[in-house]
């Protein structure tokens, strides 16, 4: 030691600095030591901690590793997924100048012909089913790899008129080999199934499962009628990705001059990728969730610790122990804990991985590898240490400003001192969870709008437990019984921890409030059979020969004829003046090309539908005479994407017909309704002699009734489809059940997180409370009065927490329906009411666990362990 | 003889709202080295808070205090924290043992704080002074409250302090362990050679000691040298 003299006092020279030798973290073997030495005995108190971590790093590793390896996935396999290295496709046979250019292409192609249509499977349990018919010619798919049984199957298509069903269809319809199906005109004999074919998926199959025939037999099966959804596809081979971009380059004009679509690898793997976007955010905000949860576990957990420990840090401060070695002790303590729970999060996080193929790897189209993704082992490990060092400074911190004198004055409170280096550690703590949700969400904007909802869920749920102190201390009611008074007065006394545990049982419940809403909402949205006036049923390619008597076998079997709408198909030649082609060079027009090029369907009618209404304009029913003008009606958002106005005039080609009209009117159009919408209404006399079909709804009643209908409808009129609303909906039900399924999986993260931190804040709350209820114990209190006391005072916290998060999950389920899901927010208020008894119970249970100590010891014996 | 601590013009007040109230007023003292000094006085007259400014525990409103020749006033809490750990030894009436060691661990603290090593052997045996040489490896919480009381005097004599802050040693102990413990820290702050400052109501225990400081209501009202050492 250094003394130096630089003062002096009445005369008398004092020492007044002292240079001592310098000691940080790294150099202070003593901190270790006495970090290591506490340690062994507070681990369980710390298990909390390390769990918070623990859970949080290993739901964020499993997500990442999860979107790594299927990125990954996805790039080594697009080949596989599209089958070919390009494909041209068409909604209409392929010119003759295309057909050219593809002739006199010298690589390898095939192609194929894909539409819906209804198959009548001719087995002893028979039945029909809305199917998608692929007529192919050639070796398509060139990559991947076909599963069918047998294993030559696809071979047979070009021996006969022969057909391959998919393996959910067979299942469905017991179809085995040598079966007969129907198509159109013609039947199939059955020679294999399909169980696996590159670049489809499960969810596809199931809502449109495919029949493989050769295209040969096309023509004479009948089913190309006008008005049918076609889709002509040539497939590619060029071998290298160079090779398919120079033919691309060579196809373009035709392309754009056709209006075909197309694709080479490069545009599935983005394909592929954007189709994933949304669940690789939502899980990412679900690992997001964890994590934050994990962050307020940390400072909770450390928080009350630190409170256990003012005395342990008095002793040390009086026996000369400076502020930032106290302060190092406990600062090792939780980075050592957080680097061991990091590992074993990131080990969890590996394990976890390995679950989620199993779970839902058949609803995506590529086989999910599992490997370590090391990138986000590392991203693990560097935050888990990152939010131990942080959210942990802010509680410890507390420690720097214990004074000794506590050690003689237990009831001295330690000034809540403010250093720059705690500004510091705060800024960090905000800055933090908003950058990381930025670079989950991949957007500032959706980062910082969940930033500013969980900020804002925060601040609400603190301000609403500073509420309910306020509000118990102020009308206290003095007149209860003594249990009851007690209970509520816990609420509001020192050292409560009603803050706390409002923010954590608030936030959980929010959370988990929020998921089952926007699930609600979701699944609200297929449920649309629950009218009973609605149409259940869709006849479409209905074709004007036709229509008076499917009319006829609908009204045999009693059922009515809801709709009867005529549809035909059109495209844009000219908007204001312009053709399509000098909009599409116009680059300041900002109209996007798929709106220019599409193909429209519309009808012709003199009134407006149900799901319709005017919003600007108005309608006109009918044209009388033959030159006068046509006053068509657009859905606003069409409009809106046109850039077109009341009375612009807008150009149709009706299958070579140039047809001049002006926009009459804005629609706003409910597409989610179950009625064919249209986004352009013509008045009736313009249409009426234009080619077209019919789209008739229905009503079907009973399973039995509706199976005999459609297998008669068939076999009377094979060209025309029938879509089986309930079976869509059973259907979607079960795909809907499966995808809550996973989402509740991986929500389990987080949801198990909010937990462990509920746990500990009322674990630790419990060290708070003990002394006391001993103290009421030796002073005659009965265990049923602690217990009634313990119920009722997390009765309260759980009530008012669960209700604050309920109601915030209100907000922020709606705020999500509207504004990222854009569907309708429908509140499933018995789901809230049961979540709420739910925390509320759980909450009590817990604090119920906790008194079991004071009640089932001695008072002499949790007194003496006290001292 | 040297003077260990100098209290001059010591006052400590506390403000609540508008109101103040002064603890200690203007008291001014000093003690020699291996003096054995007894603060006597009813509750509230001010004890306690003049031995935690004596020990540097606390700063004072006004006034002065001197350990050992250095002026505690002008220093920050983290040097008065090495002045601790370098002069003063502390005996509680709680004990205040850290819980999750052992006894032995609980008596090196003070020098392993100060970087020395090997202390295993020292500390074994001034546990064994204490009569806690089959109790060493013990928690605190596996010892009486006489015991816990010994490892207490054992780890503030086991960093050979210049002088001994005692706040009513035995006030949480039964008479015949008080009388037990109270031989002990005289006995072995005799053989140490250390300054001894004893904060207590109980006269008996005072009596021990060579001269008696008197508080009342925050004033020092009397000084009495009982034997002259």
């Amino acid at each position: 030691m250094q003394i130096n003299n630089y003062g002096s006092y009445s005369g008398m020279e004092y020492i007044i600095k002292i240079k001592k030798p310098r000691k940080t973290l790294f150099n202070d073997k003593w901190v270790w030591r006495m970090a290591w030495l506490d340690a062994r005995h507070n681990l369980t108190r710390l298990f909390l901690f390390i769990s918070s971590i623990i859970i949080g790093i290993g739901a964020l590793v499993a997500i990442d590793s999860f979107n790594t390896n299927l990125q990954e996935d996805i790039n080594t396999n697009a080949k596989a997924l599209l089958g070919a290295d390009l494909n041209v496709r068409s909604n209409k046979v392929f010119e003759e100048e295309t057909l050219a250019l593809f002739d006199s292409i010298e690589y390898e192609q095939a192609m194929d012909v894909r539409f819906a249509s209804m198959v009548l499977f001719l087995t002893p349990q028979g039945g029909t089913r809305l199917v998608q018919v692929v007529a192919s010619e050639g070796n398509y798919p060139f990559y991947g790899n076909i599963e069918t049984l047998p294993d030559d199957a696809m071979e047979s298509l070009t021996q006969g008129r022969f057909a391959i069903v998919d393996e959910s269809l067979a299942m469905q319809f017991e179809v085995s080999y040598d079966d007969s199906i129907k198509l159109g005109n013609l039947s199939f004999i059955v020679k294999g199934i399909v169980s696996s074919m590159p670049g489809t998926n499960v969810v596809a199959a199931t809502f449109a499962p495919s029949i493989y025939i050769s295209l040969e037999y096309l023509e004479q099966t009948g089913l190309i009628q006008y008005g049918s959804r076609y889709s002509y596809r040539r497939y590619f081979k060029t071998g290298t990705t160079e090779q398919a971009d120079l033919l691309e380059k060579r196809l373009l004009p035709v392309i754009k001059k056709y209006s075909y679509s197309h694709s080479t690898v490069e545009d599935e793997k983005e394909n592929m990728g954007e189709a994933f976007e949304n669940l690789y955010r939502f899980f990412n905000l679900l690992g997001f969730v964890a994590l934050i949860l994990g962050c307020i576990g940390v400072a909770s957990s450390i928080h009350i610790y630190v409170q256990q420990k003012k005395s342990f840090i008095a002793v040390l401060r009086c026996i000369g122990a400076s502020a930032w070695q106290s302060f190092n002790i406990f600062f090792i303590q939780s980075m050592v804990l957080g680097l061991l729970g990091s590992i074993a999060g990131v080990l969890l996080g590996i394990g976890i991985q390995h679950l989620v193929p199993v779970m839902f790897g058949k609803y995506i189209p590529v086989e999910i590898s599992v490997g370590i993704a090391w990138g986000a082992v590392l991203k693990g490990l560097l935050l888990g240490i990152f939010i131990s060092g942080i959210f942990s400074f802010l509680p410890l911190s507390d420690i720097r400003n214990i004074p000794p004198l506590s050690v003689l004055r237990s009831d001295l409170n330690n000034d809540n001192k403010f250093s720059r280096m705690k500004l510091l550690v705060i800024l960090l703590a905000i800055l933090f969870p908003w950058v990381f949700a930025v670079i989950q969400t991949q957007s500032i904007r959706n980062g910082t709008v969940f930033m500013g909802a969980l900020l804002g869920s925060f601040i609400v749920l603190t301000l609403v437990a500073k509420l309910i102190i306020f509000l118990a201390r102020k009308f206290f009611p003095t007149g209860w019984s003594f249990v009851w008074r007690q209970s509520l007065s816990n609420l509001f006394r020192p050292q409560n921890q009603t803050t706390v545990l409002v923010v954590v049982i608030g936030l959980g419940t929010f959370l988990v409030s929020t998921l089952l809403l926007i699930q609600h909402a979701l699944l609200n949205q297929v449920e649309f059979m629950g009218s009973e006036e609605r149409s259940n049923t869709v006849l479409f390619d209905i074709q004007p020969y036709q229509k008076q008597g499917v009319s006829d076998l609908v009204r045999t079997y009693q059922f009515p004829v809801q709709q009867l709408v005529p549809i035909v198909s059109t495209r844009l030649s000219k908007i204001r003046g312009k053709t399509i082609s000098e909009i599409q060079k116009d680059t300041s027009d900002h109209i996007p090309n798929w709106s220019l090029t599409r193909e429209y369907r519309i009808t012709y009618r003199d009134s407006l539908i149900e799901s319709e209404k005017i919003v600007k304009g108005k309608m006109i029913s009918e044209v009388a005479q033959p030159n006068d003008t046509i006053w068509v009606s657009i859905s606003e958002n069409m409009a809106e994407t046109l850039h077109v106005d009341i009375g612009d005039e807008v150009i149709f080609d009706v299958q070579g017909v140039p047809i001049t009209t002006y926009i009459g009117s804005f629609r706003e159009v409910d597409w989610q309704r179950i009625q064919t919408n249209f986004i352009f209404v013509f008045p009736k006399g313009v249409l009426e002699e234009a080619p077209q079909f019919y789209v008739l709804m229905t009503r079907t009643e009973s399973k039995a009734k509706s199976a005999a209908f459609q297998q008669e409808l068939v076999t009377k009129f094979p060209n025309v489809s029938v879509i089986d609303l309930r079976l869509i909906l059973q259907t979607i039900d079960q795909f809907m059940d499966k995808v809550a399924y996973v989402i509740q999986f991986m929500a389990l993260f987080s949801i198990v997180t909010g937990l462990i931190v509920l746990a500990g804040a009322v674990i630790n709350n419990k060290y708070v409370r003990l002394k006391e209820n001993v103290l009421l114990r030796t002073l005659g209190a009965v265990k049923k009065q602690i217990v009634q006391m313990t119920l009722l005072e997390y009765g309260y916290l759980g009530l008012f927490a669960g209700l604050t998060g309920i109601v915030l999950s209100l907000l922020g389920a709606w705020g999500l329906t509207r504004m990222f899901f854009e569907i309708k927010f429908v509140p499933d208020y018995i789901g809230l009411l049961a979540i709420w008894l739910s925390v509320t119970f759980l909450t009590i249970i817990i604090g119920w666990i906790n008194t079991r100590d004071v009640i089932n010891k001695s008072p002499l014996e949790v007194l003496r362990k006290e001292v | 003889m040297d003077q260990i601590l100098e209290v001059n013009d010591l006052t400590k007040s506390f403000f609540s709202g508008e109101n103040k109230l002064t603890v200690l007023d203007t008291i001014s003292f000093s003690i020699n080295q291996q003096d054995t000094i007894s603060v006597v006085g009813p509750s509230g007259s001010g004890k306690t808070t003049l031995l935690g400014l004596c020990a540097g525990l606390d700063l004072p409103s006004s006034g002065s205090v001197s350990l050992a020749g250095i002026k505690l006033n002008a220093l920050s809490e983290d040097d008065r924290a090495y002045i601790r750990n370098r002069y003063v030894g502390f005996i509680f009436q709680n004990f205040q043992l850290l819980p999750t060691i052992t006894a032995l661990e609980n008596v090196m603290i003070p020098l392993e704080l100060r970087g020395e090593k090997g202390l295993v052997p020292k500390a074994r045996e001034i546990l064994d002074r204490v009569g806690l040489g089959e109790r060493m490896d013990h928690y605190p919480l596996q010892l009486s409250g006489g015991e816990q009381q010994r490892v207490a005097i054992a780890r503030a004599f086991f960093s050979s302090p210049k002088i001994m802050f005692a706040d009513e040693p035995t006030g949480n102990l039964d008479e015949e362990t008080a009388n037990k413990v109270t031989s002990l820290l005289f006995d072995i702050n005799r053989e140490e050679g250390t300054t001894l400052v004893l904060v207590t109501h109980n006269m008996e225990l005072a009596a021990h000691t060579d001269r008696i400081l008197q508080l009342k209501g925050g004033k020092l009202i009397a000084d009495k040298q009982l034997r002259v050492v």
